[in-house]
């Protein structure tokens, strides 16, 4: 179909593009809101620099699990791999070397995998078992640790600042969010993984091995969480803490979900992910340079948190546990 | 079976299959068809009579323990999957769950066959565009390969759907001069009533260069657009008819799917006479778009309305309309005088006295909890120990469920077993029995008897002839005549979504019989 | 011919009931070996003080599990509960312990308004909720630790009643109370119908949206409830109360025989999951293993007893 209005192209898709990414107009709304009250504090490079640490930390947590989003399941446990990750980095340290970091991407994808097999071989929601194995991780970090967070400085080099108010971390992120849009946008298996999410009887039926492309969703999810926790380990201090904090893993969820990426699977993905942990972070920012306590600015993000779940649960059916 | 050999060899011929599933059940059992090219050929059963078993043989999807397969008289091994399937020239478009409704037009219709346009692992997009439009375009498909599956109408989607079948054998055929044999499982199913003639009239265009095998038990539609057409009852092929140089009744078709004839329908007279002067119930121009419009009727005091009319046909969505599981658009319902919202949840339909009864199983029992909780569950009020107090008597709940067992001849060890363990017809009668037990005012029967053996029918209608007695009045829908001849005061003949003709049981009889 | 006494099939059938005490019975006897002291008096009494709070939340949640759905907010719920006393006890007095339960029960009932209401997945929701509360929780502590000094309300837990502590018989009393709503009562018989057979517990005349919201009402109670009690207790806390529970929580809940997939079940199952679960904690302790070994431990007991209970005849896709 050929549009006979080929001058209204531009406008027509940009209408179209915020029909289908709404949280655009909300993170405009609020950039311009924050300059509006207090511009002096808002517009201001560190600001923004700062802004794009917490947008690098968002993305990298969440950009695996926004994956495994689009099938329709769970994925909580990449505040485990991170954690876990940084202390067997600090304990391969004297054996392996400047190696030891490869270690992370490792479990990652161990663990993905080992996720992926045991939720499709045992059906267990996804939300139960990767929380489960959350707090395992959490337990084996801190035995590991002696229940001491442990400072590895060897790889601060890789988020040395090299341009001034540009984050390092964040030109990392970039190839990572990159490769992960193109495994979901441009292979056969991001293809089959958009269409398990959206109608898993129907791609059995299209010849699709479900259990198979499950799997690789949630290993992707964890490749994905390992290769970006060698950026967020240095970038987020050289040290994993032995406490889990329930605000690391909530953040990202919010950033998937207020992306746009229904829990119900089918549709969004990484691509809509960074657009909600920017808004997030940019949200969060503006919040805490407000006048408001720091304690109010934690019951505004969960407010923030079920207002996204209660959207981004729309049309949800058939989830087991109700 | 022997029949009329055309001069040329079929295009795809099975014969003599044979399919059993655990050792026991006989899904199929020496059946064989033939399909020509360019022709539309019918199979029609009920439910269960094989249809599916059969199709999912020709797609590979089960292999037959005994049978064999023709193309163009040579012979070829089954295939064993979908893909080999489509390699031969057979594919299959299902009955609902084939759309992936998130895809786009182009990512769904090339959707397993991705493998063929990569390239430096990269999909080829224009490449993959290019090929949907060609199939598209080719087949006068009015749609933007662009837009996602959910945006198209349904008649568009089941378009797509065709395509898509036509495209993979394309694409997997093994010599370049297949014709494409495409499997239509129910394809009006989910489609709203209007647009069933445009996706046949598109599928006619189709006829030129595919053979089609249309699976269906919407008898109208068969006789109408099919050359040649298939019974299958109980897994056996019990008739087949040319319809391009028979006369065949819908009423012959229907007499081979069911296996009965209507001489054979029961008439038990003087049941008018219980039909009271109070009027329990009410529908004034009850109208849900695409699925039935303008359905008008009162219902009286001890008096059962049998809707008639082939599947399909809307009777399913107005029961389940009155049960409360679909709203309407338009038109009122009323109860008792009270008008009920569009919107009202079931649990309210039971407050104003409107019991459900389905015999699909599983839909309203608890199939783990035990017989004496099934039928407790909405006599709950009866078996508290005091009227104040909230709290349950299992001994009342047990003599209550005795009784019903026994009332009903339910072959179980005890009430407190399990209602996964029972037999089908068990599971109905326990059903029924908590019905029997509540009295509503009003019971809506669906299919109450679907798909269990003639010793716990006759015990189902006894009961329900007993509840329509002592004033109870009910609503009937079912695929069996005779039923609506035991049961019903009033028939309301129903087509196409819309009332046909009241006939009292009498005049069903010889409309029926006819 | 002399015949088992267990069959083979009956074993399998009971399954559910038989594996929890053989386990129960085995953790018992296992730390009593290692550790004598384990079932001395002492010892007894310091089992009591960790099961009793722990057995009163998981009876709320077994309500929740029991329906179908889960309730990630008990925790929180308790935790603001029991802040709330050590707050404002000096302001209120012992109105504070009304206000407590009914700002969880209220809590409860946003919950249950965003599960029945808005279709929002029961752990989704709950999450949200329950970050909401550790915010408010965090916001009105200031982080700090806090005492009570309030003997009386001190009391309300550790009156000594035939040489076991008052929180003891509150716990027993809320347990009893809980298996018999759940068995006795057709709010109890309702939950297991929700659970059981959604669209068969509406055509059965539940209202299921109200029933819904009520059972998580129920269980923002119980968690209430538990957080006075603990307080109590405890006599002071800090933001870290309830901090290492969520994961045994849940895990007594599965381990006594409640399935994830709802209408199987019950609180009197989890008194078992509860002597399981706050047993082995304590034997754990006993032979000197930190708490992060026990996460890992409860972890993996989550997961397995989640495994072993779940009813995949039940479910076609798991999400």
């Amino acid at each position: 179909m050929k549009n006979p209005a080929r001058k209204n192209v531009v406008p027509q898709v940009l209408i179209q593009t915020l029909k289908t990414h709404p949280v655009i107009l909300a993170l405009i709304g609020f950039v311009v809101l924050f300059s509006a009250l207090y511009p002096e504090r808002f517009l201001t490079p560190l600001n923004f620099s700062t802004i794009l640490k917490q947008f690098v930390t968002l993305t990298l947590f969440a950009l695996g699990p926004s994956i495994v989003v689009v099938t329709g399941s769970l994925d909580l446990s990449y505040v485990g791999i991170w954690m876990l990750g940084g202390i067997l980095v600090w304990l391969l340290m004297p054996i392996t070397g400047m190696f030891s970091i490869l270690v992370i991407p490792l479990l990652g994808l161990v663990t993905g995998f080992l996720i992926g097999v045991i939720q499709v071989k045992a059906k267990i929601p996804s939300f139960i078992l990767t929380l489960s194995l959350l707090v395992t991780y959490w337990g084996i970090t801190a035995t590991l640790s002696g229940g001491y967070p442990r400072s590895v400085r060897e790889y601060a080099f890789i988020t040395a600042s090299l341009i001034p108010h540009l984050p390092t971390a964040f030109l990392w992120s970039i190839p990572i969010i990159l490769a992960a849009i193109f495994v979901m946008k441009r292979t056969r298996i991001g293809t089959y993984i958009y269409a398990i999410g959206s109608n898993e009887e129907g791609a059995q039926l299209a010849g699709i091995n479900v259990d198979k492309h499950k799997i690789l969703a949630f290993t992707l999810s964890g490749l994905f969480t390992g290769v970006g926790a060698v950026i967020l380990f240095p970038h987020l201090g050289g040290a994993a803490p032995v406490e889990l904090n329930l605000n690391n893993v909530v953040g990202p969820l919010v950033a998937i979900v207020l992306g746009g990426t229904p829990l119900v699977g089918g549709s969004g993905g990484p691509q809509r992910t960074i657009l909600g942990a920017l808004t997030y972070a940019v949200v969060y920012r503006g919040l805490l340079l407000s006048l408001l306590h720091p304690e109010a600015v934690q019951l505004l993000v969960g407010l923030l948190l079920i207002v996204s779940i209660v959207v981004g649960s729309r049309g949800l059916k058939g989830v087991t546990i109700t | 079976m022997s029949m009329a050999t055309p001069a040329e060899a079929p295009l795809l011929e099975v014969r003599g299959v044979s399919k059993t599933f655990d050792g026991v059940v006989r899904a199929l059992d020496e059946v064989t068809i033939t399909v020509h090219q360019n022709e539309i050929v019918g199979v029609v059963g009920e439910n269960g009579a094989g249809k599916s078993t059969l199709m999912k043989i020709l797609v590979g999807v089960y292999a037959p323990d005994k049978g064999e397969l023709y193309y163009r008289g040579r012979r070829v091994p089954f295939p064993r999957d979908p893909k080999e399937a489509a390699g031969r020239g057979i594919s299959i478009v299902y009955q609902e769950k084939g759309v992936i409704p998130h895809l786009q037009v182009y990512q769904f219709l090339l959707l397993g066959h991705e493998d063929k346009y990569v390239k430096f692992s990269s999909l080829q997009i224009d490449t993959m565009k290019r090929v949907a439009g060609e199939i598209l375009e080719e087949l006068r498909v009015d749609c933007d390969i662009e837009s996602f599956m959910y945006e198209l109408p349904l008649s568009t989607q089941k378009m797509v759907e065709i395509a898509k079948a036509i495209l993979s054998i394309r694409l997997e055929r093994e010599d370049t001069d297949t014709t494409p044999i495409i499997i239509l499982d129910e394809p009006t199913a989910p489609l709203a009533i209007e647009e069933r003639q445009g996706l046949f009239n598109d599928i006619l265009a189709m006829k030129r260069n595919s053979s089609f095998i249309f699976v269906s038990h919407i008898i109208p539609e068969v006789r109408e657009f099919a050359d040649r057409v298939y019974v299958l009852r109980d897994g056996k092929q019990v008739a087949y008819h040319d319809l391009t140089r028979e006369k065949v009744t819908e009423e012959d078709l229907f007499r081979a799917i069911v296996g009965r004839g209507s001489s054979e329908y029961l008439y038990k007279p003087g049941l008018e006479k219980a039909v009271g002067e109070e009027i329990a119930l009410t529908a004034s121009n009850l109208t849900k778009n695409s699925y039935y419009y303008d359905i008008s009727f009162h219902l009286h005091r001890g008096e059962c309305i049998g809707l008639f009319g082939p599947a399909g046909s809307g009777k399913s969505e107005i029961i389940r309309t009155i049960a409360g599981l679909v709203g309407f658009d338009k038109g009122s319902l009323t109860v008792k005088g009270q008008t009920v919202k569009a919107d009202e949840l079931p649990h309210l339909r039971l407050e104003r006295g409107i019991g459900y009864f389905s015999g699909e199983t599983g839909k309203e029992l608890f199939l783990n909890w035990p017989i004496a909780k099934n039928i407790s569950i909405v006599n709950i009020g009866r078996i508290l120990l005091t009227g104040r107090v909230p709290v349950i008597s299992f001994s009342a709940e047990r003599k209550m469920a005795e009784r019903i067992v026994k009332k009903l001849r339910i072959a179980a060890p005890s009430v407190n077993t399990d209602c996964t363990s029972l037999s089908g017809g068990s599971k109905q009668k326990v059903s029924v029995g908590k019905w029997l037990e509540r009295s509503p005012d009003i019971l809506l029967l669906e299919d109450p008897t679907i798909g269990i053996d003639v010793g716990a029918r006759e015990d189902i209608y006894e009961v329900l002839l007993e509840m329509k007695k002592s004033g109870a009045s009910m609503i009937l829908v079912s695929d069996d005549p005779k039923e609506y001849s035991i049961l019903c005061d009033t028939i309301i003949f129903i087509k196409g979504g819309r009332m046909q003709r009241v006939l009292s049981p009498a005049e069903f009889r010889e409309v029926t019989a006819a | 011919m002399a015949r088992p006494l267990f069959s083979q099939g009956w074993l399998r059938r009971n399954m559910t009931t038989v594996g929890p005490i053989v386990a129960a019975i085995a953790i018992i006897v296992g730390f009593q070996a290692v550790n004598p002291f384990f079932l001395s008096h002492d010892g007894m009494i310091t089992l009591v003080y960790a099961m009793s709070y722990f057995l009163i939340a998981a009876c709320g949640l077994t309500f929740v599990v029991m329906m179908g759905s889960f309730d990630f907010s008990v925790v929180s719920l308790l935790k603001l509960a029991a802040l709330l006393c050590v707050l404002y006890m000096d302001k209120l007095g012992f109105l504070v312990i009304p206000l407590a339960l009914i700002i969880s029960t209220g809590l409860g009932f946003i919950n249950g308004l965003f599960v029945a209401r808005f279709n929002v997945p029961s752990f989704m929701a709950t999450l949200g909720v329950s970050v909401v509360v550790e915010g408010a929780a965090l916001y009105l502590s200031k982080g700090f630790l806090h005492i009570i000094y309030n003997e009386t309300f001190r009391s309300l837990a550790t009156t000594f009643i035939a040489g076991l502590p008052s929180i003891f018989y509150w716990a027993i009393g809320i347990w009893l109370i809980s298996t018999f709503i759940a068995i006795y009562t057709p709010f109890g018989r309702r939950t297991y119908a929700v659970g059981g057979n959604l669209i068969g517990a509406g055509l059965s005349g539940i209202n299921v949206e109200r029933h819904r919201i009520y059972v998580f009402m129920l269980s923002g109670f119980l968690a209430g409830l538990a957080g006075v009690l603990y307080m109590a207790q405890l006599g002071g806390g800090s933001m870290l109360i309830g901090a290492d529970m969520p994961i045994p929580l849940f895990a007594s809940v599965v381990a006594g025989g409640t399935a994830l997939t709802g209408g199987v079940g019950g609180p009197h199952r989890t008194l078992l999951g509860v002597i399981i679960i706050t047993w082995i904690q304590a034997g754990m302790l006993m032979l000197a293993i930190g708490r992060d070994t026990q996460m890992i431990v409860f972890g993996l007991i989550a997961l397995g007893m989640s495994v072993a209970t779940i009813d995949r005849k039940r479910i076609k896709i798991i999400k």
